[in-house]
């Protein structure tokens, strides 16, 4: 860890709950430390705290967000380095205190100090529009929505974008989690232009629907380090267009299988 | 309820008598109805004092007097019973010497993640402890079923500390100042009772095997 780095702060939201920010934070956060940079992963979810639990870092909190924000301990005692990266870190939440633990300026404070360490601070939003989203925002440079195609979810993302805009974030970038090809194709789940017309904004990836990302949140191990599923590539690429590298979307309808088995599958589907 | 003014207390050492109120012929009245009622009971047992602190030194040693003459209490020593008095009030607050190792405090049923339990004693689960779930104690904790959260004790000094659980898989585990994390990736289950305590200035973890 040097110092006078400058980094940026990227908030991860999506107004519902369950449409997969917590997964997001911890492949992108893994994803960048893979491309060589120096990674911090905030969970700002205090009182129902999971990112620990996906990066497999459970049992190795000792001090978390509020003990670093109340003073309680040093940041870099709060910082947690991951098992597999040494340039990724955690700075997980409180369990046993509530979203009242912290205020917005002292997120900043918190932020700000961890921008002269890393290169990016990735920071894991509670669901909802209240205070833990509000403290969330408050350090951040730039904002990544998740949502589901499903209507629900595209609506909250657009409620969401609209306040990131008063609060002054500005162009945030899209994330499309657990698409399903064949069902787009049967018309029975919404498009990733459907949605792009509704929000208006940059797409930043679209992430299939996966087995493997239950799995590997299961074994605390973000997909995107073995990368033998679509959804790792997928969010090994979002990772790499967050740096700033030009990266086509990922052909979705080649499902993880070869096109032979995919023959064979339609020779014998009948 | 109107308190009792004059009451026996038992400790470790014999009993000795704990007066409230300051009115002299009152109490020496409630005194008398008190043993009368009870007088068996006092009858051979070791008598420490009064402890009186609405009286003056003459009315204690008044009290003292009648319990002695009239009622043939023993006792414990031929000392001033004001000088006894003033060191039972010493002893008031230890409970027992059966007890040094402290309070147990007793939990039924499922603690949650989230929950923190903080004790200064033991702590016995009669339950599960899940993970996200933190136990504090400076004695020891025990947990008759899976322990999965976060187990500290002996905090502040207690190196003999231990902790037992039916199903022993803690995320982190601290005995005293030391503190250990389970195995990165699956652990192998044992199924049966383990034991953890500090031994040559580490935690070991062994099973629980009852000499049988």
């Amino acid at each position: 860890m040097e110092n006078e780095k400058k980094g940026t702060a990227i908030v991860i939201t999506s107004g519902k709950g369950g449409v997969g920010k917590t997964t997001t934070s911890a492949n992108v956060g893994s994803g960048l430390a893979i491309l060589g940079k120096s990674v911090v992963v905030v969970d700002a979810d205090i009182g129902l705290r999971n990112l620990d639990v996906v990066l497999g870092l459970e049992n190795r909190i000792v001090y978390d967000i509020v003990d670093v924000v109340e003073k309680n301990c040093r940041l870099k005692q709060g910082l947690i380095r991951d098992k597999r990266f040494d340039n990724l870190y955690l700075l997980p939440a409180a369990q046993t205190r509530d979203k009242s633990a912290i205020k917005p300026e002292q997120m900043i404070e918190l932020i700000n100090e961890l921008k002269e360490i890393f290169d990016y601070i990735i920071i894991d939003c509670p669901a909802g529009i209240e205070q833990g989203f509000q403290y969330s925002i408050a350090g951040a440079d730039q904002a990544i929505i998740v949502t589901t195609p499903e209507i629900s979810a595209v609506r909250d993302a657009d409620r969401v974008i609209g306040i990131l805009e008063a609060k002054g974030l500005h162009n945030p970038k899209l994330i499309i989690n657990r698409i399903r090809p064949e069902m787009v194709k049967r018309g029975d789940m919404m498009n990733r232009e459907d949605i792009e017309d509704i929000l208006a904004i940059d797409l930043l990836g679209i992430v299939p629907d996966d087995e493997e990302i239950v799995i590997s949140t299961n074994k605390g191990e973000p997909a995107v380090i073995e990368r033998r599923s679509l959804a790792g590539n997928a969010y090994m690429n979002i990772s790499r267009r967050i740096i700033g590298e030009e990266v086509e979307l990922l052909d979705l309808d080649n499902n993880g299988e070869g096109k032979f088995t995919k023959i064979l599958k339609l020779l014998f589907s009948k | 309820m109107k308190r009792d003014m004059v009451t026996f207390k038992g400790i470790n050492e014999g009993i000795y008598l704990e007066v409230y109120g300051s009115d002299i012929e009152l109490i020496k009245k409630e005194l008398d109805e008190k043993i009368s009622k009870q007088l068996n009971f006092f009858q051979g047992m070791k008598f420490l004092g009064v402890k009186a602190e609405g009286l003056t030194p003459e009315q204690v040693l008044e009290i003292s007097l009648i319990l002695k003459y009239k009622y043939d209490f023993v006792f414990d020593t031929e000392e001033d019973p004001l000088n006894r008095a003033s060191k039972i009030f010493v002893e008031k607050d230890r409970i027992s010497d059966d007890l040094s190792e402290g309070m147990t405090k007793f939990l039924y049923g499922t603690l949650r993640s989230g929950q923190v339990i903080e004790y200064n004693g033991n702590i016995v689960v009669v339950g599960d402890v899940n993970p996200g779930a933190v136990l504090k104690a400076t004695g020891n904790i025990i947990v008759l079923g899976v322990l999965k959260g976060v187990a500290y004790a002996g905090l502040g000094g207690n190196n003999d500390a231990i902790v037992a659980a039916y199903d022993f898989m803690p995320t982190q585990l601290k005995i005293n100042d030391i503190i250990v994390r389970a195995p990165d990736g699956g652990i192998s289950q044992y199924r049966s009772p383990e034991v953890a305590k500090i031994y040559d200035g580490e935690i070991i973890i062994e099973p629980y095997l009852p000499n049988k």
